[in-house]
């Protein structure tokens, strides 16, 4: 195995290290969040910092360690998939610090109280410019160097289809709208175009990249694979935003389109289930580094159970009039973006950055344990968020008791949540860690390389 | 298959979705006004709109379901609690909230951002929405009842709609208060000074943390009438 072949692949380092110690912020906050739900705190606590700015910075920081892992990830496999180095590297630094320097002072402003107040989107005006900013940096790169490619991928195409279509999609949450219901109509062309489509599609294009070059299996066959897994994700995905709007005040149909379309939205996730396994089964390369084999698999399967199955319980009209805006969507809102996008991050990570750093073989013990603590403790954190949701839903829906007291009824679930949250960051530390200080394994390589994947 | 079928499939699919989405983006739009009373969105709803992203309510508080789970859905907020309820939980939460388990952070709402709030909060209220969240639809109900005919009310209805923000009775209404069946054994008031408490509670007991009822005598009067009933059952039972 190769380490790295272009210089410019180094880039991504900064993103990855950057993304990962916001990973562990947003976890930190999260553990605040549910000590907020858990105990009562003082008023004077919660006056100076209220649980609605711990959790603007949980979700922002949250989209914005995804964002620093979709792009530094990018910036890893394009050199090599366009067999050039990056149009700019300056580009790359550059639109890395405005981004960084723009979410850095979004989070002090939170603090402070300067927010837009819209989930999600709480970036006020001049810093959300200085994201499209660096976004528009990003995709003129992205661009460039596909352009001055010698050879034309379908892969280059996705990538940089996926990431114009996030970036254009983010303009939709910008403006000021007077009507509430307006407002989260295009509050969706964000989030759910986002994560059930413009990331979906970044998703599948790094994944079928990386199934490639660790398995070794030919590219005809990935993308064949990849251009049916985005047409179905985009089929189902784009009409399946309507299963946000039965509650909003919007035309009956959108209880039927944004029905079924959403039933159909876990058909794509089992098709990458199915060709992850198939491709992994059929490696032309040896397994070098198991974790990274375990990454790819977990993620695959992740995505499925998290956004498929969780999505797909609650998606059809008559369950969701009783499951919206409970704790089942914390549930159904932790695995998916666990098992869909942190997890493709991690993978991402433990693809490159032994590369980056000149290691073929690492050793990965406590990486290992890493993998299991955080798969293990954030699947029974969105099964103790599922109890108390199904709690909510039954008292408050069903047997009609009030808000306050159903809550106070859940509480031992909000106790054993915040337990699990603890053993979660101990797996994340774990991780963080491990791969901030990657070492070479000391055991000989078990197999023989048979087919390197230096021809792809 | 081959690479040509999946780029069409790829495309076909693509297209399609898209196509549907955005024609039913375009009905969308043509039907707003019916479904969110546009020709009442003034200028001080917007107002309102603007005060709720202000203090960023919306990342405890959901609103047609979406946002922070950490308290309650304000989508009926207005015919849960009604206009006195809101304004005196958004401007002195500390005290309403004193012995709750879970605290509202006193944020210096002023009182004309409240009430540019509640007008925000009753065009919301509006909004057809398929009677979402379902626990919230009661609410709406006894107000509609209230407005429509309050001769023919039932007393729990009437007592319930007015006092359920904050007071509980029978699994219904918010137990910020106290539940009526402890508070009606409690309490030693005739039915003139009931009537006087729940009209301006301070006249009676200084200090109280209970906010100032925007009813009619008639009412508060079918309210200190059910208070004292529930006494005498219990006493008779006893």
């Amino acid at each position: 195995m190769k380490t790295i072949e272009f210089e410019s692949q180094r880039v991504s380092l900064w993103y990855f290290r950057i993304a990962l110690v916001l990973f562990i912020l947003q976890v930190i906050l999260g553990l605040w969040l549910s000590i907020n739900y858990a105990f009562t705190l003082p008023q004077g606590v919660v006056d100076v910092f209220p649980f609605s700015t711990a959790r603007e910075i949980h979700t922002n920081v949250l989209v914005a360690w995804m964002l620093l892992g979709f792009m530094g990830g990018t910036y890893y496999i394009l050199p090599p998939e366009c067999d050039r180095e990056l149009y700019s590297t300056k580009i790359a630094y550059l639109q890395l610090a405005i981004f960084v320097a723009a979410a850095v002072t979004a989070v002090i402003g939170f603090l402070f109280g300067w927010t837009r107040g819209k989930p999600l989107l709480e970036i006020p005006f001049p810093l959300n410019a200085l994201i499209v900013v660096a976004a528009l940096l990003f995709i003129a790169n992205v661009a460039m160097t596909i352009i001055k490619a010698k050879e034309r991928t379908a892969l280059q195409w996705m990538l940089l289809g996926g990431v114009t279509f996030l970036a254009l999609m983010y303009l939709f949450g910008m403006p000021f709208y007077r009507n509430l219901n307006t407002d989260y109509y295009y509050w969706w062309w964000v989030i759910h175009l986002w994560v059930e489509g413009a990331w979906e599609v970044v998703t599948a294009s790094i994944v079928a990249y990386i199934i490639m070059r660790v398995t070794g299996v030919e590219r005809k066959v990935v993308e064949k694979w990849l251009y049916v897994e985005t047409g179905l994700f985009l089929f189902t995905g784009i009409v399946g935003t309507g299963h946000h709007y039965y509650w909003i005040g919007a035309p009956d149909y959108w209880l039927w389109w944004g029905g079924i379309f959403s039933a159909l939205e876990p058909l794509p996730i089992v098709l990458m289930v199915v060709d992850t396994w198939m491709h992994v089964r059929e490696r032309r390369n040896p397994i070098i580094n198991p974790l990274t084999w375990y990454y790819i698999v977990g993620l695959a399967i992740y995505h499925l159970v998290g956004a498929g199955l969780w999505g797909f319980m609650h998606t059809l009209p008559p369950v969701n009039y009783y499951t919206h805006g409970s704790q089942i969507t914390v549930s159904h809102g932790h695995l998916a973006f666990f098992g869909a996008y942190a997890l493709l991050n991690l993978t991402i990570f433990y693809f490159a950055m032994p590369r980056l750093k000149g290691i073929n073989r690492y050793h990965d013990t406590p990486g290992r344990w890493g993998f299991w603590i955080t798969t293990i403790s954030m699947f029974m954190l969105g099964l103790v968020f599922g109890v108390a949701g199904i709690l909510q839903t039954y008292l408050e829906r069903f047997l009609d008791i009030g808000y306050s007291t159903a809550q106070l009824t859940m509480m031992l679930w909000f106790k054993i949540a915040f337990g699990v949250g603890l053993v979660f960051l101990a797996g994340v530390l774990i991780t963080v860690w491990h791969l901030f200080t990657l070492k070479p394994s000391s055991a000989p390589a078990p197999e023989e390389i048979v087919t390197p994947a230096a021809d792809i | 298959m081959t690479g040509k079928t999946a780029r069409l499939i790829f495309w076909l699919g693509t297209l399609s979705s898209a196509a549907i989405f955005l024609w039913m983006t375009y009905d969308f739009h043509l039907q707003t006004p019916k479904f969110t009373h546009t020709e009442k969105l003034t200028e001080e709803v917007v107002d309102g709109k603007k005060v709720w992203h202000k203090y960023n309510c919306n990342d405890c508080h959901t609103i047609l379901g979406f946002g922070g789970y950490y308290a309650p859905d304000m989508t009926k907020a207005f015919y849960r609690l009604g206009e006195n309820n809101i304004a005196s939980i958004v401007q002195h939460p500390e005290v309403i909230y004193r012995n709750s388990f879970r605290k509202m952070p006193q944020m210096g709402i002023t009182e004309p951002e409240t009430k540019k709030l509640i007008a925000f909060l009753r065009w919301v209220g509006e909004i057809e929405n398929r009677k979402w969240p379902p626990q919230d639809e009661k609410f709406v109900e006894a107000y509609r009842l209230r407005e429509a005919q309050p001769e023919k009310l039932e007393k729990v209805h009437i007592v319930m709609g007015a006092c359920g923000g904050c007071h509980s009775f029978e699994h219904q209404g918010r137990n910020l208060g106290g539940d009526f069946a402890v508070i009606a054994n409690r309490i030693n008031y005739d039915r003139q000074t009931l009537v006087n408490f729940i009209i301006n509670p301070q006249s009676v007991r200084p200090g109280t943390t209970m906010p100032p009822q925007d009813v009619s005598m008639q009412t508060a009067g079918v309210i200190a009438d059910f208070l004292i009933s529930l006494k005498s059952t219990q006493g008779v039972s006893r």
